[in-house]
Order: C-alpha cells, then structure tokens, then sequence
C-alpha cells in the first residue's frame, strides 16, 4: 500500500470499557463472556467482541478523509486514541507516511488528535496557541506567530488572535483548535466527533472549516462520528464499525446503494424495513412482502428462499393513492394497504400502513407524498437491498 | 423585620466580630510596646520599641528567626516538590492507590502532633539526626507533605488530562508538557502549596520541640520560653513577629493567583 496512513490488522482494548445492561445482556449469551472489574471496582460480563475492536485494516491518502462510522460504545473514540499514541495497540500496525509508528510516543507519529470538544490551552492567547507546534519544534517566536497568524487568517479567525481561549465561542474555539492543528503540518488528523453537539449555524460553520483544512493542509483525516450526514458532509470513504470488527470500508456512494449487511444498512439509519420473504416464481427470485412484490436483482445480499428484510430509501419508495371507485390506478394485481399514521418531517415523511392481515408497516417516502389517514394506497418499491433477517 | 433594624443589626454583628478578631492582635501590639504594665494598670506606664529592636539585634532571637525562615522555606520548597508528582500519580492512579494516598496523607495531618512527633522523634534519633535542623526539617515535612499531597490530589482531581494529551499530539515532549502546559496552569496551587508548607513549618512547636531536643531554636520555642519566664513584652514582640511571614506568604499567595490566568485554581 502507498497510502499516506496505513492501519493493518489492528487491535483495540477499550479505554473506557464499563459495565452496561446491553453488554451484559449479550454477553450472556456468549461463549467468550467473561466476568471483570473495571476501573471503579463494578463488576459485569464482557466478551471480547464488547472490550476491544479486532482487525481494523484501511489506509488514507493524503488529502482524503475517512469516516468511522460507529454507535456510541462501538470503540471508535478507543480506536482515535491508539492511532495517536494515547493508548497502546493490542496487535497490529500503524504506518505514517511508510514509517512504523505503532510503539512511538505520541509527539513522534505526526498524528494529531482533536478531541470532540476544542481543548485550547486557557493560559495562552489564541495565536499563542496555534503557534505551540511550532514552539516545541524549536521554531523562532517570530516565525512561529507569523505562521500562525497565516493559519487562523485561512481559518477566517485571524482577528481574534490576541484573544484568550475563554473568550470564544463555540465554533471559534473549533476554528482556533483547527488552525493549531494545521499548524503542526501533521501527515495525519485524527477528528473525534468534531460536529457533535453542535448547534446547526456552527454545525455548518464547522464543517466548512473542516473541507477547507483538508483540501489545504494536505494531510489524511480520519474522523469518527455517529452521525453518517457528519460522514457524507466532509468523509470521501466510510468504515463502519459493529461488535468489535469492521463491518464494511467503502466510498459513500457505493456503500449507501449497497450496504453490505443488514447491521450496517440499520447503521446507516437511512432505510426503512420491510420483512417479507424471498420466493422463487417462473420470472426469477422475488421478494413478496405485504405491498406487493420485487425482482431480487444485483446487489442483493442474499438469494436464498425464506424470510427477508427489503431496506428502501425514501426516494424509492411511490405510494399511490386508489381512486375514487376504489379500484387501483396502476399496477391492478398489487394489494392495497390503508393509512394509519403520518408524520412529516423537513424533507421526508414517515408513514405508517396496515395491510389485509391487521399488520403495521413503516415506510419513509418524499414528503410530497399525497396521501392521507384512511386512504387505499397501493405501494412501490423502485429498488431495494434484500438481506437476511438477524 | 424592617430594613433599618435589620441594618443595624448586621452592622453590631460585624462591629462585635471585628472586636473579636482585632482585639487580641491591638492587646499584642501594645504590650509588645509597653514597658513595665502589670495588673491593675489599665494603660502601660510606659512605651519603648526595645522589644522589637531585641529581634534582630539579639543574637540568639536573630538566630532562632533564621532557623524558622531556614525551616520554613526548605520545607515548603521540598514538600511542594514531592507532594506535586505524588499527588498527581495518586489522582490518575488507580482507586487503590488513591485511598492509600489520601489515607497516609491525611494521617500525617490529623494524628496529634504530639503522637507525631514522638514517633518521629524516635525515628530521627535512629537515623542520628536528632537536635539537629536537618532532622527538624525532616520532622516538619511529614505534615507538610501531608497538606499538600491532599492540595494536589485535590487539584489533580479536576485536573482534565486531555491538555496533555493534546500538547503531546501537537508534538511536545515530556519534558515539554510539564514546562509549557503543566507548570504555567499550575501556578495557583503551587503558589498556594508553597505558602501552605511554610505556614505549616513557621507554626511548628510540639515537632520541634520533640525532635529538636532544644538543640533548635525557633521563633515560636522562643516566643514560648519568654511567655513562661515572665518576658511578657519580648514574647508579644515575638509573637506579632510570628504573625508577619504568614500575612507577607498569604498575601503574595495572593497576588501570585491575580496575576495568573491559569483556570486551575
């Protein structure tokens, strides 16, 4: 591999493994459950799958970015912190640039690290701050303050360069801890949730700035978040991660047409769920669900007959609303279904059917959809994923 | 209750605490000035600065001040130096280590300092530093270290490691972290911590009276010899004279903490 940034085979301990119902609740169920203390003296079961991340392989190019997409507790905050040096690899190897930096302190890998929330040092002004890179680095202070003042000016804070951290906002103090992270002319930035708890303006604001950093500074991000719009606004690959491993690595485009897993379509959070089942006709496997019917096409994820789950988008979902005398516009042979409950959103509209059987089905559609509570509606589904059920 | 009389009720509570809190210092004062005032004389006969004079110009008080400003100073300086590295591991250590710790530390302040010092005393002794300042310093630094290990530990607590984390990202050395990130946050609490161990020396009686065996003068062992043979004027001198380095310590103390904008406080 030639990426500037180059993981292989890494494994991660949890830093902040903790006793938790849901990890108790799996762990039962494990054969590898293991009973532990953690830090507090509380003590639970874990397996190993729940205390660490396993074979975590990928490389970033420099000027790209990579997302680690993850729910809360999956390890991806673990994950960051072995990357920069703050917490030991288990196993595996950390590459910058060619070079193997995996037992290197932190100061030594070229890896910075910006936590979720901007931590600026409180006793030194904001062009003081941007400059300490710089200063460690045995950078005249002349130097030093004119290159930072170069940063923060691309980072369009350059006029609160005499300030104190404390008198900041929010998105200024991200501005700030950016521009001292670009300064440090890293071959690696690490983003931990760098959106997160974000009011909407400084969401964007941020996010700006973070586009603006990477095309700029050259180096290879690698950002971990929750949120996949946070992925999609700044990542150009996304890892996802699910029970200790690394669940899928791809650009965003390829991995939103086809998720590789049901876990990480649900991941995603982008898809509704339709449970039907696949059948085998004289026209090929179809999937047949309360709605109607699908070609099981490429893409799929599974070809074998028996239960399954469609994941659609809004976009490929058309609901059609019977008319009047009560017999269908198009598509006569599909079943009707009834409106029970709608709900709109800013684009998207959640809506809720019941078919023949009694039996309640989630959908997401545009939110131009015409339909109302208590209408005959006939659904279709453009495109679907077909996985097997867990 | 009406606002007047609510007033002026605060205002002779405050006047009646102020009396309180003045009345023994201005009572030091005069008789540190007055020559021959005995019972029933309600004002001295006569005032003079002999006393005073006597502090720096009598060579065994001189010598007994130097001692206390030697003790004082050495032990803030030492114990600051260890109880800053001990309470920080201690903090970021595990929970075990944490309560040992604290409980040590606190032993070492709460355990009478009588009980103390004859331990110590013993201790002293064997190690063949007994009557001698070095074996005094060594005394003093026990309850020392002890209120300063409990002053960082506190600080320590609340200390957030992810500026580190992010200084050693940015590329600071160990070496570096302490010097440019460490240190200059830490200057309250030590300041703090350094005038702490010199208070806690510069009061010092039963530890060095035990381990000093009498061989080691101090400002408050004079002060008490002076009391107990009758030398009211020369103890009052004295004792106001105890009072100065502790009100000059907290107040630069002080001023250390304004002239910071380190958050850690």
């Amino acid at each position: 591999m030639s990426g500037a940034f180059e993981v292989r085979g890494l494994n991660v301990q949890f830093s902040d493994a903790r006793v938790g119902a849901p990890a108790m609740a799996h762990a039962m169920t494990s054969e590898n459950a293991r009973r532990v203390s953690d830090a507090d003296g509380r003590t639970g079961v874990y397996t190993d799958a729940l205390r660490g991340l396993r074979d975590i392989t990928f490389s970033v190019t420099a000027s790209d970015c990579q997302a680690v997409l993850g729910v809360s507790g999956s390890g991806k905050s673990s994950l960051l912190r072995t990357l920069a040096g703050l917490q030991r690899a288990a196993a595996g190897a950390i590459r910058v640039n060619g070079r193997d930096v995996t037992t290197l302190p932190p100061e030594q890998r070229s890896i910075v690290y910006l936590h979720q929330e901007p931590v600026l040092f409180p006793h030194r002004t904001v062009v003081d701050n941007v400059a300490f890179p710089l200063q460690v680095r045995g950078i005249a202070a002349r130097e030093a303050a004119h290159r930072a003042l170069e940063w923060l000016s691309r980072l369009q804070v350059g006029e609160l360069a005499s300030r104190m951290p404390q008198q900041l906002s929010g998105g200024q103090r991200h501005r700030v801890a950016l521009a001292r992270a670009l300064c440090a002319e890293p071959a690696v930035l690490l983003l931990d949730e760098p959106l997160a708890s974000l009011d909407p303006a400084v969401r964007r604001d941020v996010g700006d700035a973070l586009q603006a950093a990477r095309r700029a500074s050259g180096a290879a991000m690698v950002l971990v978040t929750h949120e996949l719009d946070d992925a999609l606004a700044i990542a150009t690959h996304i890892m996802t991660l699910g029970h200790g491993r690394q669940t899928a690595l791809d650009t965003p485009e390829a991995l939103l047409a086809a998720p590789p897993s049901l876990a990480v379509a649900r991941l995603l959070g982008i898809y509704a769920e339709l449970a039907g089942e696949v059948i085998e006709t004289a026209a090929g496997m179809m999937f047949r669900w309360a709605g109607g019917r699908l070609p099981v096409v490429g893409g799929i994820v599974t070809s074998a007959r028996g239960p399954a789950v469609a994941c659609v988008r809004a976009h490929e979902v058309q609901i059609q609303r019977c008319d009047a005398s009560g017999g269908l516009i198009d598509a006569p042979l599909e079943p009707r279904l009834t409106v029970v409950d709608r709900r709109d959103g800013a684009s998207e509209a959640w809506i809720t059917l019941r078919d023949a059987a009694g039996a309640n089905i989630g959908l997401r559609t545009g939110g131009g959809t015409d339909v109302r509570l208590g209408d005959s509606v006939q659904v279709t589904l453009r495109h679907a994923r077909i996985f097997s059920p867990d | 209750m009406s606002a007047v009389p609510a007033r002026i009720g605060r205002g002779l509570a405050l006047a009646a605490l102020t009396l309180f809190a003045t009345a023994p210092l201005l009572l030091l004062i005069v008789t540190s000035l007055a020559r021959g005032w005995f019972h029933p004389q309600v004002v001295p006969t006569a005032l003079d600065v002999s006393a005073w004079g006597e502090l720096f110009t009598d060579a065994s008080r001189r010598g007994a001040l130097v001692n206390s400003l030697v003790l004082g100073v050495a032990t803030s300086c030492i114990a600051t130096l260890l109880a800053l590295p001990l309470g920080r591991a201690a903090a970021l250590g595990t929970r075990g280590v944490r309560r040992v710790v604290a409980l040590l530390a606190f032993a070492a302040v709460a355990l009478p300092p009588v009980a103390l010092g004859i331990g110590l005393q013993l201790t002293v002794l064997t190690m063949g530093l007994g009557g001698s300042l070095r074996g005094v310093l060594l005394a003093h630094l026990v309850p020392a270290l002890g209120y300063l290990t409990l002053v960082f530990l506190g600080v320590f607590t609340q200390w957030d490691p992810r500026l580190e984390e992010t200084a050693a990202t940015l590329g600071a050395t160990g070496r570096e972290r302490w010097t440019l990130v460490l240190l200059p946050l830490l200057r309250r609490p030590i300041a703090d911590a350094l005038a702490l161990g010199f208070l806690v020396s510069w009061a010092q009686v039963a530890l060095t009276l035990l381990v000093g065996g009498g061989a080691v003068r101090t400002l408050p062992l004079d002060v008490l010899a002076m009391l107990q043979s009758g030398q009211d004027q020369r103890a009052a001198a004295g004792a106001l004279a105890l009072t100065v380095p502790a009100l000059v310590v907290l107040g630069a103390a002080r001023v250390a903490a304004r002239n910071t904008t380190a958050v850690i406080a």
